[in-house]
């Protein structure tokens, strides 16, 4: 008897939700091509009856009346599809050796590392007057070799494993992106000032949005690779055949719906990245969310011109959440949450 | 997991590019941050560097403002939160049972988590527009027209809130799902011959069972909602007045409406701190919890 009463409670609550997930995205669609008079006489909701449908927004849009739409999109889809490609290359290389590796690292060679970073930094930057970029140049090819030499002697304390290393790369996405998006908008302005461009600039926002994706990449390329059976690669290392060659030529291949779901996910994030796109780019590389957000600003009450926008950063995304939504049917994600 | 250890060299080939990338890209802008939050930096107008210890940090601790953001930041996360978990676990138990039509709540379920919040939120403008929007009219049904959904502060609040319900419910769908899914049957079968009732099932089987699972997406949604701004941004922009300034939103605007480096620095930190502090905290209560119920 329950049994029925919660199965109508399910149905229920599920149509609900259905209605007030879907009616956002029908108002949006709609909207995009009301007449003017159809937004200004108060809400309107089904083409054809309500009000007669136009495409001047779109052809508005397109032609550049109201600002550049083409820049921004442009550069959205290529800076999103190379840092996709990178940090999912990247992150998949790294995951591959936390699969199939033991990694050991000495905590105190860890935090000899950081102190010597920091330290280091703080005396050449502020008391032998190097400049930024220099100072933290310099740290980084002294501290490193130090702490890798000292992680060979047999100090004591705890060890990190590779749980650990992979924590370390996953930790990167529960800072708070501020902190890590400031510091990085100051680093490129230092940078900008010794000659090298990198605040609104192409390789500027490729790097931080590859590493913006490494900790996705890393941690459901991990997951992948773990499902990869070792077998095959141990025969192939019976023949003698080098680890990168069996990574390219072997592993890659195998894991390829892997990758394509991974790839997809780290796409969804950059691509509706707005903080780093809002501190790092200002005019020619700006990116389709920070269009988005001005589009509030200057144009006020114009809601078909806003639809159309809204609709041009969307649609790849509804194509995407399809794709994943059928991937998920056939079993896929279940492994990432173990 | 299964990895056969091995002296390899090339394992660092492997994974020092993604490692020097983490390191040059997010690490080690932090170092010089953390220099700058101890200082007093303006670009604009510029003022030279001077060292000036804890006083960013003193000074930043003493603000009404930087409370009021972690007021605000704190109410939208946490009841948007609770409200996604609940709903969340309550879809995904009724898409797990097989309802008619699942594959279509599948896929519309997953789509609000994949659209950017910046558009998300220029929809939901439209949408509680006071005067034009259908929200109004729909309110107007019942007698109550033109209400002020984003210039007073508690209908703000309320309207990020709905809006962060709306787009991250269907991440703890999504996961909840998965997690339903990898339970054993065998136990809930065992209990059905046992005629008992689908309360009770829920209640000593399934939530126990998934409360690990709970815990992290609880965990995940909490730390990813504290970063809240986009959709601040865009719908209230912090107002009316700074009521509903996030800290992010608040960082942002003290670094470049301000233009006061150290102290957005300082700020940062600060941030960083607090959800330090919120996640330790968070997660070893979530551990006693499990362990109680275990």
């Amino acid at each position: 008897m329950d049994r029925t009463t919660f199965r109508r409670l399910g149905l229920g609550l599920a149509l609900v939700w259905l209605v007030f997930c879907l009616f956002p995205l029908w108002w949006v669609l709609v909207t995009a091509f009301k007449p003017p008079a159809a937004v200004s006489g108060g809400a309107t909701y089904i083409p054809f009856v309500d009000f007669q449908p136009t495409l001047q927004a779109f052809l508005d849009a397109f032609a550049g009346v109201r600002g550049d739409f083409a820049g921004p999109i442009f550069s959205s889809i290529f800076v999103s599809l190379v840092s996709t490609a990178l940090s999912v290359f990247l992150g998949a290389m790294a995951a591959y050796a936390l699969v199939r590796f033991e990694f050991r690292i000495r905590l105190l060679a860890g935090l000899a590392f950081a102190l010597l970073s920091i330290g280091g930094f703080a005396v050449l930057n502020q008391l032998a007057g190097f400049g930024v970029p220099q100072a933290l140049g310099l740290v980084l090819v002294t501290a490193l070799p130090v702490s890798v030499w000292l992680n060979g002697r047999n100090l004591p304390g705890p060890i990190l494993g590779n749980n650990d290393v992979t924590f370390w790369f996953v930790s990167q996405r529960m800072f708070p992106p501020i902190v890590s998006a400031f510091a990085l908008f100051l680093l490129y302005a230092e940078m900008n000032k010794v000659g090298v461009r990198l605040l609104d600039s192409f390789p500027g926002l490729v790097a931080a949005y590859t590493a913006f994706g490494l900790p996705f990449a890393v941690w459901l390329m991990r997951d992948f690779f773990s499902n990869v059976p070792v077998e095959v690669e141990e025969a192939a290392m019976v023949d003698n055949i080098g680890r990168m060659r069996i990574f390219f030529q072997i592993v890659l291949p195998m894991s390829k719906p892997g990758l394509v779901a991974t790839s997809m996910i780290v796409l969804a994030f950059i691509w509706n990245e707005f903080l780093f796109a809002l501190l790092l780019t200002s005019s020619k590389w700006q990116t389709l969310p920070i269009l988005m957000a001005g589009q509030n600003s200057s144009r006020g009450d114009e809601w078909w011109a806003i639809s159309v926008a809204a609709l041009i950063s969307i649609i790849p995304m509804i194509a995407v959440a399809i794709f994943l939504g059928r991937m998920m049917r056939s079993g896929f994600l279940a492994g990432s949450i173990k | 997991m299964s990895h056969s250890p091995q002296p390899d060299r090339v394992k660092y080939a492997f994974i020092l590019p993604a490692f020097l990338l983490v390191l040059t890209i997010t690490l080690f802008p932090l170092i010089y941050a953390l220099v700058v939050s101890f200082q007093t930096i303006r670009i604009v107008p510029p003022i030279p560097p001077r060292f000036v210890g804890f006083d960013n940090y003193t000074e930043i601790l003493g603000s009404a403002r930087f409370w009021g953001s972690i007021q605000v930041t704190a109410v939208i996360v946490f009841i948007s939160v609770a409200l996604q978990y609940v709903l969340g676990f309550a879809l995904a138990l009724t898409l797990h049972h097989n309802v008619p039509g699942a594959s279509l709540y599948r896929v519309s379920f997953l789509l609000p988590m994949f659209l950017a919040p910046v558009s998300v939120a220029l929809i939901a403008r439209m949408l509680f527009h006071p005067v034009l929007g259908p929200v109004n009219e729909f309110f107007t049904l019942f007698g109550l027209e033109n209400l002020p959904f984003l210039t007073s502060p508690s209908f703000a609040i309320a309207t990020l809130i709905t809006v962060e319900v709306w787009q991250w419910t269907p991440f703890v769908v999504l996961l909840m799902l998965a997690g339903l899914q990898g339970l054993p049957s065998e136990v809930f079968e065992a209990a059905r011959v046992d005629n008992i009732s689908t309360w009770r099932r829920f209640r000593d089987l399934t939530f126990p069972m998934l409360l690990p699972l709970s815990v992290a997406v609880v965990f995940i949604r909490l730390i990813e909602g504290f970063k809240i701004i986009d959709t601040v941004f865009v719908l209230t922009g912090g107002g009316p007045g700074t009521s509903t300034e996030t800290l992010t939103l608040f960082a942002y605007n003290e670094g470049f409406k301000k233009f006061n480096i150290g102290m957005t620095s300082a700020l940062s930190f600060l941030f960083l701190i607090v959800v330090i502090l919120f996640g330790t905290l968070y997660l070893a209560a979530a551990q006693r919890m499990i362990r109680r119920y275990q």
